[in-house]
């Protein structure tokens, strides 16, 4: 019995260490070119070297810089347009072709062309996040907006609430669920438009950081290079977005539309 | 009535156009970083009448498309069987959180490095980038289903395979598609990103090129072509499974 | 002994979960004879459901034996059909092919489950539904489509979780009499749990009752058959007889508050 719990802590921690054990075995047998196919140890060393420099602070820095202006102007613009349209239905009608449209082609798509309006850069990795949470966003407020019964509004207005009133104490919390995945989903989307683009577009960052481990052929700053994406990027789900939504969602007894993605 | 409706869908992208043209004109902007949309429009009847739009777009469509047949072979049976067991969900669910958290993109370097500038490259991440989602979404649309019905279904009888297909299939196709989706929308992004650096056929190949040689007007065609496909394939692909399954179950809720 | 459906003896079940153990009942023993009508009435949480799903073969029992025609129960099946209070049937069949689902599994012929859904369909009062989906129906008829699928796969014992919990006061009068006609006629071996007196005794052969968790059996009463074609309401109320055991029952029950 405390066996089993001790089991059920520990689960998590078995598909890595599988991986871990594979991937050792795989190198010890095939002993690949490290320049291909880092070690384990390889990559530990990488991860210390890195740590050392000054190189990995100021890429995860810049990263971290752009992602929060990026989403930061998407989320707020996102959610003002989606509220006026959410509470005006020809506006929303008019734009929902155009959002639909947009959506399709947010990120890296947008990369050749604005790449010629912003130079290489942070102005370009800041625009394309922009651009991939903005449509998210507006998608999902204006669906939230409208989905808020309009019983609930109507209960509080004949409390003599203004219209006004009514908006930010009914409308927005009732949103909200709604907002926030559209924030989630978009900062997943953003994320990725951000890695790519300081693929090719940018000097610094994370990004560059594992293209420069392309160009010198080392796999290891690749793959730790990776892992530390996946760390950054588990960091702001558990400890940003999660209380964020336990403190609003849960604790108005609302029910976050989904949490799978 | 159906004119008006599609004017009212074209109206919005008129507004724009002209919007455009406005811009264009009135503050002067160079041709190397914004075309009229008649210059679209020509290098639009060009690719089209030299073949070329149709090449590049018929190979990112081959790409996603091996892509999704794929990924829904290996994603959708790990699925069930993660999310059929509870000690196997509890084990990969952070697992495969932290891999989502890895944009396919960020391998590609790796990638290249592995399997050179090739299509395989292209394919492996966009692999990647669907699976995730959709290995995720299946796990938790299986565990969302009530026990109940299996529990029903054992003491009428029923075997593993029977489960799988009467209750796990239909009862996981929610969350299925929401991962799908999902999943295509971070792929195709993947498969654009990936063909602008391997520089072997594709959408992504096209307007990345046409960069080089500043050819705004044919970056504006390969972007417009580019949302419509997706527009295309999701709505080809998800709103058919989503009328003719989930909305006649009432399971279409949100 | 040899003669009995289901055997009971020594039974307890404790759960194991990550916040250690909980008992869910008290130790049961109990016997259910072929073709009589078994309800079990108790405070919620004192360990009906788990007794059912022993019963029903979806749990192992931590101590004590189960048997069901003097064998032991490996795990769930054909012979024993389970209703549950939360709707079980499938939102994406439809009423017809719900409850031809385990006729379906079965493997008979697509004539034979036919005729068996259409009776049944006729039996629950279904008929003009057979095409509906789930979502378009009531939650009473929901839970008749529920009861038919389990009685049209035959099983010789049926067993039952508070199935019209959920349903409301009106519809559920109906959906009783319809149960007690559908037993009267088919002769069913049928374990019934519920909170309700009144549904207990109306429906019973025999009413056990349990203690509040960790649930054990303190008492069984009896209830006299008045028709072969099974009770209704009107009759019901109107015995003298129904009104002792009534308060019997209730008295037991009432003891048992939380
Ligand atoms: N799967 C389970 N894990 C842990 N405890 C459980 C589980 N199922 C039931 N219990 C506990 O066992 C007790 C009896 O539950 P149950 O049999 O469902 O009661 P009843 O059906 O009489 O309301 C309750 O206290 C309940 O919380
Ligand atoms: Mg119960």
């Amino acid at each position: 019995m405390t066996v089993n719990r001790i089991v059920w802590r520990l689960l998590p921690a078995a598909p890595p260490a599988v991986l871990l054990l594979a991937w050792s075995i795989y190198w010890a047998i095939e002993q690949p070119p490290p320049s291909v196919m880092p070690s384990v140890v390889g990559v530990i060393a990488t991860f210390g070297e890195l740590a050392l420099g000054d190189r990995l602070g100021a890429d995860i820095l810049a990263s971290l810089g752009r992602l929060l202006g990026g989403a930061a102007c998407g989320i707020v613009t996102g959610t003002i347009a989606g509220f006026v349209a959410g509470l005006h239905r020809p506006i929303a009608a008019f734009l929902t072709p155009l959002v639909v449209f947009f959506n399709a082609i947010s990120g890296i798509v947008w990369l050749p062309l604005v790449i010629g309006w912003f130079g290489v850069g942070s102005a370009l990795a800041i625009f394309l996040i922009w651009n991939s949470v903005f449509f998210i966003v507006f998608q999902n407020t204006v669906l939230g907006v409208q989905l808020v019964p309009e019983v609930l509004e109507y209960g509080v207005r004949t409390l003599g609430a203004s219209r006004w009133e009514s908006i930010r104490s009914v409308t927005l919390p009732g949103a909200l669920p709604y907002i926030l995945t559209g924030i989630r989903s978009g900062l997943g989307f953003g994320w990725r438009a951000l890695i790519a683009a300081e693929l090719v577009g940018a000097t610094t960052g994370l990004g560059q950081l594992i293209f420069s481990g392309a160009e010198y052929h080392r796999a290891d700053i690749i793959v730790a290079g990776c892992l530390i994406i996946g760390a950054i990027a588990m960091a702001m789900d558990r400890w940003l977005l999660l209380p964020i939504e336990r403190r609003t969602v849960q604790r108005w007894g609302l029910i976050a539309p989904d949490r799978s993605r | 009535m159906r004119l008006l409706r599609e004017l009212r869908i074209l109206l919005p992208f008129i507004v724009l156009i002209a919007l455009w043209w406005a811009i264009k004109v009135g503050a002067q902007v160079s041709d190397t970083m914004l075309v009229a949309p008649p210059a679209v429009w020509d290098a639009f009847v060009h690719l089209v009448t030299h073949g070329i739009l149709a090449e590049y777009a018929a190979s990112s469509l081959y790409l996603i498309g091996v892509a999704a047949l794929i990924s829904f072979g290996i994603g959708v049976p790990l699925g069930f069987a993660v999310g059929a067991n509870r000690y196997a969900a509890r084990a990969l669910e952070p697992f495969l959180r932290f891999f989502q958290g890895i944009s396919g993109i960020a391998w590609l370097p790796l990638a290249i490095l592995w399997f050179g500038f090739t299509h395989t490259t292209t394919l492996v991440i966009v692999i990647y980038t669907l699976v995730v989602p959709i290995v995720f979404n299946t796990m938790v649309g299986v565990r969302a289903i009530p026990e109940n019905y299996v529990l029903a279904l054992q003491s009428l009888g029923a075997g593993r395979l029977r489960i799988v297909r009467d209750v796990y299939l239909p009862g996981a196709l929610p969350s299925i598609v929401v991962g799908t989706r999902l999943g295509m929308g971070y792929g195709w992004r993947a498969l654009i990103a990936s063909e602008m650096l391997v520089r072997q056929g594709g959408l992504g190949d096209l307007i990345f090129g046409a960069r080089t040689f500043n050819q705004i007007d044919r970056i504006m065609v390969g972007m417009i072509a580019i949302g419509c496909l997706y527009i295309v394939v999701d709505r080809l692909l998800v709103q058919p499974v989503e009328s003719m399954t989930l909305a006649r179950w009432g399971l279409l809720r949100q | 002994m040899a003669t009995d459906k289901i055997a009971v003896s020594g039974f307890r079940h404790v759960f194991q979960t990550e916040a250690g153990p909980v008992q869910a009942t008290g130790t049961i023993d109990l016997t259910i004879q072929p073709g009589e009508f078994v309800t079990l009435v108790g405070p919620s949480g004192c360990g009906k459901t788990t007794l059912l799903k022993a019963i029903a073969g979806f749990i192992q029992p931590s101590e004590g034996t189960i048997l069901c025609d003097g064998k032991p129960i490996k795990g769930p099946g054909r012979d024993r059909g389970v209703v549950f209070q939360e709707l079980a049937i499938l939102p994406w069949r439809t009423v017809r092919r719900n409850i031809g689902h385990g006729l379906e599994i079965a493997g008979a012929s697509k004539a034979e489950r036919d005729k068996t859904v259409a009776r049944l369909i006729d039996l629950m009062s279904l008929t003009g539904f057979e095409d509906r989906y789930p979502h378009e129906l009531s939650g009473g008829m929901k839970q008749r489509v529920a009861v038919a699928r389990t009685w049209a796969a035959d099983p010789e014992i049926i067993l039952m979780d508070e199935p019209f919990a959920a349903v409301d006061a009106m519809t559920r009068l109906t959906l009783q009499e319809e149960l007690a006609r559908l037993c009267a006629a088919t002769g069913k071996t049928v374990f019934f749990i519920t909170h309700s007196v009144e549904e207990a005794i109306f429906l019973a052969d025999r009413v056990l009752v349990m203690t509040r968790r960790p649930g054990t059996i303190k008492a069984e009463l009896a209830v006299p058959r008045r028709n072969a074609g099974g009770r209704d309401w009107d009759s019901f109320t109107a015995d003298p007889e129904m009104r002792d055991i009534a308060e019997k029952v209730m008295h037991l029950v009432h003891a048992e508050r939380v």
